[in-house]
């Protein structure tokens, strides 16, 4: 008797693990349809990809655990949201890191005018400025630039009009003209 | 009737408003010519506008800047890596574990551009061709060619005409 109520437990749970489970296949759906996009905008903003991996795996296993296991109302618009931010706090982990070990090694040499141009250089300057930006400003131009979406679904995504996106990208490439020569009148 | 008006309004909102947008850009954007000839005159505009072009520059080389072709690969193994046991285990999970990036259809159609142009503009010139359109236009050159002679012979002479236009 307590043999088959022990079984019917067991299939009582199986069965339930089963609907956990179709009802989280979700997650690899979404996946499969925004993942080469993800991993652009993930590689775009990091510039290295072991960072990228791990900020993609940080988005998912939140996604994972989204509210109680469900499904986000809108995955796309959740899934990026979360990859960029999670994306600019490991950025800002690093330039803090960056310069607290500057401080403590020595003092860096200048970098000469001819190097102001150097690619390396310029990219690694306009991730700092972006982890810089107001959050508002800097979803816009990471989602618009990076991720390269139109700006009728970074307003769908943000909850703004597709014209104040516009004016935002304005702003934040404004915003990043002025540092980014602000820094190098600073190293001059 | 009414339907139909309503179903026209979106589309019809959405070309003034594109129509809108291209003049505004034209006549206020910074490639006004008013606007090219401040920046020509006005050092500090320059190094607004130089400092802005260096923005965008970086943006650019951050986007042209590729990646390995397996990192999809890897961010999908290592994401699955963490996910419920019945998840990694899903069918769907090994197409994602060996999953490459793959050009969207624009990108790949994007190689036959230049023959599709190609064709489209042979295909033009034989329909040209086939409604008259060149006869048409021999006949419309002889008949400019005679209304200037006839002005010349008006303003010239028949004579001096005649040196001119056989000559």
């Amino acid at each position: 008797m307590r043999g088959s109520a022990v079984s019917y437990g067991l299939i009582w749970d199986l069965a339930v693990c089963e609907t956990v489970d179709k009802s989280q296949q979700w997650i690899l759906s979404a996946m499969q349809k925004h993942g080469p996009e993800l991993v652009t905008m993930l590689w775009r903003i990091l510039g290295n990809e072991q960072d990228v991996c791990d900020a993609y795996q940080s988005t998912f296993l939140q996604l994972a655990h989204y509210q109680s296991r469900c499904k986000p109302e809108h995955t796309k618009a959740y899934i990026f949201r979360t990859a960029s931010n999670v994306a600019v706090s490991m950025l800002r982990r690093k330039i803090a890191e960056k310069e607290r070990l500057s401080t403590v090694v020595a003092k860096k040499p200048l970098r000469p005018l001819a190097n102001e141009l150097d690619s390396k250089y310029l990219q690694e300057r306009l991730r700092g400025c972006i982890a810089r930006l107001p959050e508002h400003l800097r979803s816009v131009i990471t989602l618009r630039d990076l991720a390269e979406l139109s700006y009728a679904q970074i307003g769908r995504m943000l909850g703004i009009t597709a014209a104040t996106a516009r004016v935002y990208r304005c702003k934040a490439i404004q915003l990043l003209s002025v540092w980014m020569n602000k820094e190098k009148r600073e190293k001059l | 009737m009414k339907k139909t008006i309503a179903n026209q309004r979106p589309s019809k909102c959405r070309q003034i408003r594109a129509h809108l947008h291209k003049a505004i850009r034209s006549h206020f954007g910074p490639d006004a010519d008013w606007v090219q000839n401040h920046i020509g005159n006005c050092p500090r505009c320059q190094r607004r506008f130089a400092s802005i072009g260096k923005v965008n520059l970086a943006l650019s080389l951050v986007k042209s800047q590729p990646h390995k072709l397996d990192l999809l690969m890897r961010a999908n193994t290592q994401a699955i890596g963490v996910l419920k046991r019945s998840l990694r285990e899903a069918p769907k999970a090994n197409t994602l574990k060996n999953m490459q990036p793959e050009p969207s259809l624009l990108e790949r159609c994007s190689v036959y551009k230049r023959s599709v142009a190609n064709v489209a503009a042979c295909i033009t010139i034989l329909f040209l061709m086939k409604i008259g359109v060149f006869s048409f236009m021999d006949k419309f050159q002889t008949e400019g060619q005679k209304v200037i002679t006839q002005y010349y012979v008006n303003q010239v002479g028949e004579d001096l005409a005649n040196d001119i236009f056989t000559a």
